[in-house]
């Protein structure tokens, strides 16, 4: 009576399939390394038939590690002509996993404790991302914003016949790197400027990609000083993403 | 030792954000003798440790770093307004030690060790940047490959990787829990 109630506190606390292999293990005292996986199988359909509520997730899991169980059970059944050697052993793999998870599980528990330790220690969060301009005028613009300055500026440009040369590739990922490199140098690029200086429609509309991707990276950030003002673009300050950038 | 050194450097930790490591310490200060920043970073803790105040400087990450006192922690979260700080869930807790451990690994590679799908949990590490993509792995499927950050040492007050729970560490829990059991 009492293993089943303890069974429905516990429900919810198993993190997987494992997690659950070792509780039972431990419950009824079992040596890890020689698991009679008769009496730990029917012990795990047991807890999965207690189970109220199902969620497909986490129980497509669990019964998969039932038919892992059932099936190590039927290797092991089977007749060989010799007796099997210990790297044969068809618990081997399962013992190798429930070993490492549960050396992990201990770990876990070490760095909870750090973690409760490191939680009364209160360190300074961000600083202001931009501490040398005065931000209360400045406006993060929304994509829109963008997108509308990108196609006025595209209408001034086919006035001026915009040139198509064709045999220029142009990438995302080197586009990227290259308003980066600029931001790195000059810090603040003019949205405008910066594109008005594109050769062709193509580059234009690739520069555009990289740098939406790159706000949406959070790598960098479009600002308005005002509204109807130029849009200005920054490098985001977080001094470790961008060592992590330059590593790469 | 130059006259001043201390504070300077004292002001140089204060401005940091990210623990500030003893080499770019000698880095900024590249006009002024190393062993010299090394004594004066010496006496700045000392300082710090043996004033009353409400903040020191812990070493973290691997460099050093201004936080309050813990015996405080009451009253900052008063002003903070938190009533108490968010923890990793359990799950996310296994999925970074695991990453910690066996770094780099794939996310195929980390759900085998939990026989759990952990790319939801890996999704919320990337978002605390307690873990980083370093690149691919050149295998079938290209999978991206995943470490933990300085930020995750910051978290658990860690200065290196080495400083991780030793196997002596984990054995001794190992043999806590069987004593636990027998009781």
């Amino acid at each position: 009576m009492e293993t089943s109630e303890s069974y429905q506190v516990r429900l919810e606390v198993f993190e997987g399939p494992l997690d659950l292999l070792l509780f039972l293990i431990r419950k009824k005292k079992i040596d890890i390394h020689n698991i009679p996986i008769a009496v730990i199988t029917r012990e795990y359909l047991d807890y999965l038939e207690h189970k109220d509520k199902i969620n497909l997730d986490r129980e497509a899991e669990f019964l998969l590690m039932a038919a892992l169980l059932i099936y190590i059970k039927s290797q092991m059944l089977l007749p060989r002509e010799e007796p099997l050697e210990g790297e044969e052993d068809p618990r081997r793999f399962l013992v190798d996993r429930l070993l490492e998870y549960q050396k992990i599980k201990a770990a876990c528990t070490i760095l909870k404790e750090k973690e409760d330790e490191q939680s009364s220690f209160w360190k300074r969060e961000a600083l202001p991302p931009l501490a040398e301009v005065d931000e209360a005028d400045l406006v993060e613009v929304s994509l829109f914003d963008l997108a509308e300055s990108f196609f006025i500026l595209m209408k001034k440009k086919e006035m001026e016949n915009f040139k198509v040369v064709r045999g220029k590739n142009y990438s995302l990922e080197n586009k990227m790197k290259e308003i980066i490199v600029v931001l790195e140098e000059q810090s603040v690029l003019d949205f405008l400027e910066y594109f008005s200086q594109q050769e062709t429609l193509e580059e234009a509309i690739v520069s555009f990609f990289s740098l939406l991707e790159l706000i949406k990276a959070r790598v960098v950030m479009a600002i308005q000083e005002r509204l109807f003002h130029s849009i200005k673009v920054w490098l985001r300050k977080d001094p470790k993403d961008r060592l992590a950038r330059k590593a790469r | 030792m130059t006259p001043g050194l201390k504070e300077i450097i004292e002001s140089l930790i204060f401005i940091s954000l990210e623990p500030l490591s003893i080499g770019k310490i000698k880095e900024v200060l590249s006009d002024f003798p190393g062993p010299e920043i090394d004594q004066a970073v010496q006496e700045l803790l000392q300082t710090y440790a043996t004033q009353e105040r409400g903040i020191q400087i812990i070493q973290s990450a691997g460099g050093y770093v201004f936080s309050t006192r813990p015996e405080f922690d009451p009253w900052v979260r008063r002003l903070l307004k938190i009533d108490k700080k968010s923890k990793l869930s359990g799950a996310a807790l296994e999925t970074l030690s695991i990453i910690a451990y066996h770094q780099p690994i794939t996310l195929s590679e980390i759900s085998a060790l939990r026989n759990v799908d952990s790319s939801y949990t890996l999704k919320t590490l990337l978002q605390k940047k307690l873990i980083k993509i370093v690149g691919r792995k050149s295998s079938p499927g290209k999978p991206l490959i995943y470490r933990t950050t300085e930020r995750f040492l910051a978290y658990f007050g860690l200065n290196s990787l080495e400083e991780l729970p030793t196997e002596e560490e984990i054995s001794k829990i190992l043999g806590e829990e069987k004593n636990l059991e027998q009781k």
